[in-house]
Order: structure tokens, then C-alpha cells, then sequence
């Protein structure tokens, strides 16, 4: 299921807010419009927290993290810490990291198993990363873009990447990840993937300008309708020929 | 925004006599009006060559204005240039741009003369009847356009009202004989709304409508009915079209009305497709059989199956059945053509090279294992009997927005979210506990630690346990003293060391800033020198005595020296210089030869000089007078005010007759 939304008249959805299947975090705005969009999806299923992060709202950039973890940047106070230990179920590990690459959602993309980082992140914020989230750390980048957090959007049953990663390239990343991948883009014609699409095993949110032939894509891509992406995406393949070329 | 894709929004075109108004009203709004006859001449020139400038600068930017936003018919896509040579006939368009292009060039060429003219023009008189000539000609010369800037208005308030039509995107194209049911296809199909009426002809231009299919936006185009005639007889209705079918790339819908209700035989019917199919070439063409709740293809009679399987011979036609009143085989006709221009223009893409660029797009990369752990999905159960949110439902769930909606709506206030109401606490009334940020000037966050009582029992564990082993208890105190106070000791002696190297070193960078003098210069007194000699090991006896002789006859030549003088001074007491006046009061007091010169309480007494510095060098009074004199002269007041002398004083004129006497009036002559 996959809804549109926009956070302010902004449609980078995915910069205010961060999607993940054992919670939500979205930024604290001026009304609660964007809050009860995910709160109307995702109530009473994960914990849906209004939270900032270092004092800004660009909460979905700043953070990375998945079912079992989530990594905040150094510039956290540690006030919001608290306040994110208080609303995260236990099970969640929080971890706040000292990186020079502080927009941690930027360089890190994940699901609850494999993680892709910017090739120049620490060693030793990979080890946090890989102990934090139990995942699998990998240094790559995505289209040649080394914030592969911003270029691509993963759940554990599919991925959406830059429109212009090459064939071999989504080979490579795929057999990497384990899940499915297409190249696609998100609020009709954007390439910043992370900006504008959080996903995670059920729902998907995307940017308010996105068309129903993105929407397609997206649902088949992460199987939020229950279908394999293969199928689907072969279903498709005139409409988008057309729609692209 | 533009209303048609490929042309941009126009500006309305006055009418020529409106035009000139507002042309004439912007010269006098925004050029100086005040002039006088008294003025100078080039400057009542100026003001009136400025006009003529002006009223051609604007007439000029007018008509330029519409010059370049009415479109270049040869610049547009085929089908709009020939969309509006149908609609507005090419050579009129044409003509009409260009005589407005000569309108402004004939504008520019009277500026220009006129403005040659008022060079020459002598008098404010003259220059006003030159600049209305001027402007009477310009206005004259726009008159004359009063026909082609209505026929411009007329085209553009058409252009703004014709359809967007795309000539790129996805086009079903419908045609057909009038009446056979093409806008009520395009009505059930789209959102348009077509006027449909029982007469020939009800659709009298081409109109669009928009619809989704397979994820893809479509674009279909309701043409007004075709007779079957040659094309230099067809009239502007069934120009536009012909002028669709011949240039958009689309799927061609050929509507057909078997029950002959719309006043056309099916042989009619069946010759028109075959006089327009070479339009049909390259593109997917579909046979609509219209009005099948009457007559089917099947209950056609055998002479009128004939004509229509002259048609359906040819295998690129589909035929499709379909009835717009029943509704039925309406969506079929649509998929099937959806689906064949789909086919066709993929087939098109993929022999050109764009393809490449989307290879990537329409690819799945479906991983390959690299190991044998099993990457589940995680979806909660909760998710799989969550009830689907709805607007609509009265037992919704209440979100947050809608308690700020209450709220803004109530008046009571500024709603806050609240942010504490989720907190996962082992106890619930803990929620909204106050914790202070900072207490006693420490970060409370500093000191949150879930095992802190732990880790301070282990802390005193290992205390005790030290103190148990006699970790702390102190023999060898003394010992560690000893060598402590040795520590010190050298630490001590260094940096007493440490600070005369210091010195030293820094007494010796004092003394290279100084000026030294020679040790030969240097005064040493006798004694200095003795002890010096005696430390060294030397006897300064000889030195000691031959010193003392020294100093005897010294004093001697001194005392001499004093009693000459006291007697020289005695003689010239009388006729001492009144400058000396201090010394002289002194003198009686002065100190007689012998005598040390301090008073009893030792202060020294001072002493006039002896002789006078101004008379220094100077043999005689004349002398002396004459330094004076040159003194004075040397150090004189300057003559600042460049005058020869007092006497030197100049009085202007100040009303000189050559400006006031004779008749002359005011503003002729300049007094510089």
C-alpha cells in the first residue's frame, strides 16, 4: 500500500521522516497533518514518534536504522535522546554515533539484514553500524553516488535505486542485498530515491508528486499488493517504455 | 501556462485607435511638459525631439511585442502550423504580421526624419508644429492598420480557446461521417463533454479528452464529421480533421453506422475510409462499428457485407462492435486501440537508440544466492487485521489532526501534540515526570546509567578487598619520603640553575643594546685601580705616588686658574649687561677661589655663565647690530595675503553699466 503525502508543501517526505518495521520517527511540525497521515497506516502497529533530531527536523536524513536498532548522529541532544529511549520499544537498540559524516541517513541505506554505506564512513562506525542494526555492512555506491542513503530505498523484500544505475550495476547490488531491485523514480522524475520514498515490509510513503506509474512500480517493487516484482514489472514494461523513452 | 502545448499565452492587441491612445497617453505621462519661449533654444529642441523619440520608442516596443508572441507558422509542430493555416488561412496570417513589421519600420523612418528636421527648428513654435507633424504622421500611419490588428485579436482570442492539444503524447484519434456517434464515444470514454446532438456537424472543431489506461495518461481527439469529397472542396470543419488525421501519431478510430440512421449509406460510409486510408499509413487503425443495439455486422445483408469486407480485406484493420447507447463493447474498443497504438509506438522506440537509455528501468535484477541464510520479511501480525483506514467511517480512528481540528475549530487554543502520551515505561505514571536537564551544574544525562547501583557495589567490592590485603596501610612511607625530599631537592638545584643561565644570558642581550664605552675611556678611580693591581698581585706604589704628584700640580694650574678669574671679574662688576641681571645678583654671592662651591645645607649654588653666547664670535657693537638686523629680517612675518601693501585693496564693480543701460531684456546676456 502505498500512500502520497507531503510534509509542509515540501514533497521530500523522506527527509522528515524515517520508516522502519518496528517504528516511525517524523519531524515535529507546525499542525500534525504529516504525523496523522502515517498514524492513520501505522497506529497501534509500530510506535509512531514525533521526535527532532540535534534540533532540526530533517529527522529522516540524520538517522539510519531497522527493526533491531537505531543510529543517531552525534549532534543529537541528549534530552531527545531520552525522548526516543522513552517512546522505542526495548528491543530497539539506540545508538548515538561520532561520525564526521554526521547525516547518517544519507550514507547508510538498510534493511534488517544488509546495509550499503558511503565508501569513506569509519571503520569503527561500521562496527557500531553492523553491531547496532545486526546487519551486514557493505561499502558501495550507487550510479557512482556515494551517499547511497539519498540514492536508494530498501525493504527486506525489494529495492529502489537510482534511475541511471546500470544493469550490471543492479546485478551487483542485488546479489549483494538479497532482495529484488529496479531503478526508478519517485515525485515524477526525481533521482533522489531516499528523499522521496520510505518504505518498509507493508506500506510505502511517497513524495505528494508522484504518478501512478511510479506508484506502480514502487508497489510492485517492494510487493506491497502481495505480488512478485518480476511479474509485475514485465506486466508494465510497454507502459513504462513509453512513459521513459 | 500555456493553452496549447507548443504555443504561448498572447497579449491581447488593442484596436488602432485604442492603440494610439494608449501610445500618445505614455508620451504625455512620461515625457517633461513644461516648456518656455525663453528657454534655450537647444533645449526646446531637446524637449521636443525627446517626444518624437519617445511616441516611436513605444509604438515601436508595441508592435515588436506583438511581432514576436503571435507564433512563426514554420517553427510549430506540422500539425498546429497547419491546424492554423486551416483555421486562419496562412497568407492572411502572414500578411497581416508583415504589414504590422512595416507599420513599425515606416514609425521609425518619420522619428527619424522628424527628428533631423527639429535640429534645424528655431523657434519653440517651429519645434511644437514639427513634433505634431511627427506624431500626426505616426498616428496616421497606425490608422491604417486598423484591419490587420483586429483580424490579430480575433486570431488570438481563438488561439487561446483551442484545445491542448499535444502532438507527442498517446492520441486515439476519432473520425468518421457526421453522426455516427464519434462525441458520444468520446464522452463515455473520457471526461470531456462533447456537445451531442441528432444533427450533422453538432462537433465543429477538434476537441480532447484525457484518460488513464495501463498507468499512461491518453489524450483522445473528437474530429468533426468528413464528407466524401476531394480536399480542395472540403471546408474549414473537415480541414481540421484531415489536418489531424494527416499529422498526429496516433490510432485512428474509424467510426461506422451500420443502421444508416445517420443519413449515410454504409457504401458512402466504406468509399470515405477508402479515400482518406492513405492518411492511415504508420498508424494502427481501428474499424468502430458504432450503434450495434440496432444493427450488428452480422445482420448485415450481403451487398452492404461486401462493402465493408472491401475494408476489413485489408489485415492491419481491427474491427471492434460497439454501442455507445448500450454501453456495449465501449471499453473494448477502447483497450483494443489503447493496446494496439501501446504496441505500435513501443515497436517504433525500440528500433531507435532511446531504448538503451532505458534498458536499466524495465529491468527486475533479481538476486543471486551467495549464501544459504533465509532473508525474511517482517510483517506484524497486527498489520494483516488492521482495519483500513477510512475518512468516511463514523468509528474511525480519532487521529491527532483531528483533535487540532477540534481544537483550531472550538477557539479553544493552539494545539501542542503531545509527545510523551506513547511512552514504553515500565510504569505508566512515570510519563510525565519532570526531569531537570541540569542540576548542581551537572548534565543529569552524564549520570543516567541503568547499572550505576551495580556498578557502585562492584566499585566498593574492590575497596574492601584492597583494604582486606593491606593495600593501603603505610610502612614504607619514610622511604618514599627520603627519596621524595632528593626528588625536590634536584628539581630545586635545576631550577636555581636553570634561572642564572637565565640571567646571565639575558644580562648579556641587555648589554649589546647599550653603548659601550671603550675601556681606555672609561673613568677608573685611583683606588679602583690599586685594589685592582694589589688583587692581581702587582705593587701600585709607584702608580699611587706618581698619581698624587699628578694631582698635585693639577690642583695647582686649577687655583691658578680661579684667582685670574676672580680678578677679571672684579674689574668688569661695573659694566655688566642687564641680561646677566640673575648672575649679577649671584655674584655678590658667589663662592670666593678655594671655597667649595655648595651652600651649608650642600645644595650646589648656580653659577652664572661666563660669558654671553649672543655676543659670541662678534668682534664689535656694529657687528652685533648687523646680526640683529639680519635675524629680524630672516624671521618676519609672512605675507599671506599677497598684497604689494596696505594700499594694494581692489573694489569690483558692482553694477556695471554695460549690463544695465541699453535695451535688453531679461535672460539675453550672462554676467560671467
Amino acid at each position: 500500500m502505498a500512500v502520497r503525502t507531503q510534509f509542509e508543501n515540501s514533497t521530500d517526505i523522506g527527509v522528515f521522516s524515517k520508516l522502519t518495521n518496528a517504528y516511525c520517527l517524523t519531524a515535529l511540525a507546525s499542525s500534525t497533518n504529516f504525523y496523522s497521515v502515517f498514524e492513520s497506516e501505522l497506529a497501534d502497529v509500530i510506535p509512531i514518534v514525533h521526535t527532532t533530531i540535534g534540533g532540526t527536523r530533517i529527522v529522516g536524513r540524520l538517522t539510519a536504522g531497522n527493526r533491531h536498532g537505531l543510529l543517531v548522529p552525534s549532534t543529537t541532544t541528549d534530552q531527545e535522546l531520552q525522548h526516543l529511549r522513552n517512546s522505542l520499544p526495548p528491543s530497539v537498540a539506540i545508538q548515538r554515533i561520532e561520525e564526521r559524516l554526521s547525516a547518517l541517513g544519507n550514507v547508510i541505506a538498510c534493511n534488517d539484514y544488509v546495509a550499503l554505506v558511503h565508501p569513506d564512513i569509519d571503520r569503527e562506525t561500521e562496527e557500531i553500524i553492523a553491531d547496532t542494526l545486526k546487519v551486514e555492512v557493505f561499502r558501495q555506491t550507487v550510479a557512482s553516488n556515494v551517499l547511497v542513503g539519498s540514492y536508494c530505498a530498501l525493504s527486506n523484500q525489494g529495492g529502489l535505486v537510482h534511475p541511471k544505475t546500470s544493469r550490471s550495476e543492479l546485478d551487483e547490488l542485488s546479489s549483494l542485498l538479497q532482495v529484488p531491485l529496479v531503478a526508478g523514480t519517485v515525485n515524477r522524475g526525481s533521482e533522489v530515491i531516499g528523499a522521496g520514498l520510505v518504505v518498509n515490509d507493508w506500506c510505502a510513503f511517497t513524495g505528494l508528486d508522484t504518478t501512478a506509474t511510479e506508484i506502480s512500480v514502487i508497489e510492485a517493487t517492494f510487493r506491497l499488493q502481495g505480488q512478485t516484482s518480476a511479474a509485475v514489472i514485465n506486466e508494465m514494461r510497454d507502459s513504462l517504455i513509453d512513459h521513459y523513452a | 501556462m500555456s493553452s496549447v502545448a507548443g504555443l504561448q499565452r498572447i497579449a491581447p492587441v488593442p484596436t488602432s485607435s485604442d492603440f494610439i491612445d494608449i501610445v500618445l497617453n505614455a508620451t504625455m505621462r512620461k515625457t517633461p511638459t513644461v516648456i518656455h519661449k525663453n528657454f534655450k533654444i537647444s533645449r526646446i529642441r531637446n524637449f521636443y525631439m525627446r517626444k518624437v523619440k519617445f511616441t516611436q520608442d513605444t509604438f515601436d516596443e508595441k508592435l515588436g511585442k506583438i511581432i514576436s508572441e503571435f507564433p512563426v507558422l514554420d517553427n510549430l509542430h506540422p500539425f498546429l502550423s497547419s491546424l492554423l493555416n486551416v483555421l486562419y488561412d496562412k497568407n492572411h496570417y502572414k500578411l497581416a504580421l508583415g504589414q504590422i513589421n512595416t507599420a513599425r519600420h515606416l514609425i521609425s523612418q518619420v522619428s527619424k526624419d522628424y527628428n533631423r528636421l527639429l535640429k534645424f527648428g528655431d523657434s519653440l513654435y517651429r519645434c511644437k508644429q514639427l513634433k505634431k507633424a511627427a506624431l500626426g504622421r505616426m498616428a496616421t500611419i497606425m490608422r491604417r492598420q486598423k484591419d490587420p490588428l483586429a483580424y490579430l485579436e480575433q486570431v488570438r482570442q481563438h488561439i487561446s480557446r483551442l484545445p491542448a492539444i499535444d502532438p507527442n503524447t498517446r492520441t486515439l484519434l476519432i473520425c468518421g461521417y457526421p453522426n455516427v456517434g464519434k462525441s458520444s464515444f468520446v464522452n463515455k470514454i473520457t471526461r470531456a463533454d462533447v456537445d451531442v446532438q441528432p444533427y450533422a456537424f453538432t462537433t465543429k472543431s477538434l476537441f480532447v479528452g484525457h484518460m488513464d489506461y495501463k498507468y499512461l495518461r491518453w489524450q483522445v481527439i473528437d474530429t468533426p464529421g468528413v464528407l466524401d469529397h476531394p480536399l480542395e472542396e472540403m471546408n474549414t470543419i473537415e480541414m481540421q480533421s484531415i489536418t489531424a488525421l494527416a499529422h498526429l501519431r496516433s490510432a485512428v478510430l474509424y467510426f461506422m453506422d451500420l443502421s444508416e440512421q445517420c443519413g449515410y449509406t454504409i457504401e458512402a460510409q466504406c468509399k470515405l475510409f477508402h479515400s482518406i486510408k492513405p492518411l492511415f499509413t504508420n498508424k494502427p487503425t481501428i474499424l468502430v462499428i458504432n450503434k450495434i443495439d440496432i444493427v450488428r455486422l452480422a445482420d448485415l445483408s450481403p451487398e452492404n457485407r461486401a462493402f465493408v469486407d472491401t475494408i476489413l480485406s485489408d489485415k492491419s484493420v481491427i474491427v471492434v462492435e460497439a454501442s455507445t447507447y448500450s454501453e456495449e463493447g465501449v471499453m473494448d474498443v477502447r483497450n483494443v486501440a489503447c493496446d494496439a497504438l501501446l504496441a505500435h509506438r513501443v515497436e517504433q522506440k525500440l528500433k531507435g537508440n532511446r531504448i538503451e537509455l532505458v534498458a536499466n528501468k524495465i529491468h527486475v535484477a533479481v538476486p543471486q544466492k551467495r549464501d544459504d541464510l533465509e532473508r525474511k520479511p517482517f510483517i506484524p501480525d497486527t498489520v494483516k487485521h488492521k482495519v483500513k483506514y477510512d475518512k468516511e467511517d463514523p468509528n474511525r480512528r480519532r487521529l491527532q489532526r483531528d483533535e487540532e481540528q477540534e481544537m483550531e475549530l472550538s477557539g479553544m487554543g493552539i494545539y501542542s501534540a503531545d509527545t510523551k502520551k506513547d511512552y514504553i515505561l515500565a510504569d505508566d505514571s512515570w510519563k510525565y515526570d519532570k526531569i531537570p536537564e541540569f542540576l548542581n551544574g551537572k548534565n543529569i544525562a552524564d549520570f543516567i546509567d541503568p547499572d550505576i547501583a551495580e556498578k557502585l557495589d562492584a566499585l566498593e567490592r574492590e575497596e574492601e578487598a584492597l583494604e582486606a590485603q593491606g593495600f593501603y596501610e603505610s610502612d614504607e612511607s619514610e622511604m618514599l619520603d627520603s627519596d621524595e625530599e632528593e626528588f625536590r631537592d634536584a628539581a630545586a638545584q635545576i631550577e636555581k640553575k636553570k634561572a642564572s643561565i637565565k640571567k646571565i644570558s639575558q644580562e648579556k642581550n641587555h648589554l649589546q643594546n647599550r653603548p659601550i664605552i671603550p675601556r681606555k675611556k672609561k673613568h677608573v678611580t685611583l683606588s679602583e685601580f690599586t685594589t685592582g693591581m694589589r688583587k692581581s698581585g702587582h705593587d701600585p706604589l709607584v702608580l699611587e705616588k706618581r698619581a698624587a704628584r699628578l694631582m698635585e700640580k693639577k690642583k695647582e694650574a686649577w687655583e691658578a686658574a680661579e684667582a685670574r678669574d676672580a680678578a677679571a671679574e672684579a674689574a668688569v662688576e661695573g659694566d655688566m649687561d642687564v641680561d646677566m641681571d640673575e648672575g649679577v645678583v649671584e655674584d655678590s654671592s658667589r663662592p670666593s677661589k678655594g671655597k667649595p662651591i655648595r651652600t651649608k645645607s650642600g645644595m650646589a649654588v648656580s653659577r652664572a655663565p661666563r660669558s654671553n653666547r649672543q655676543m659670541a664670535g662678534l668682534a664689535t657693537i656694529g657687528q652685533s647690530d648687523k646680526a640683529n638686523e639680519l635675524r629680524d629680517f630672516a624671521q618676519r612675518l609672512p605675507n599671506r595675503l599677497a598684497k604689494a601693501s596696505e594700499s594694494d585693496r581692489h573694489v569690483p564693480i558692482t553694477r556695471p553699466k554695460w549690463m544695465l543701460a541699453g535695451k535688453r531684456k531679461g535672460g539675453k546676456t550672462d554676467r560671467r
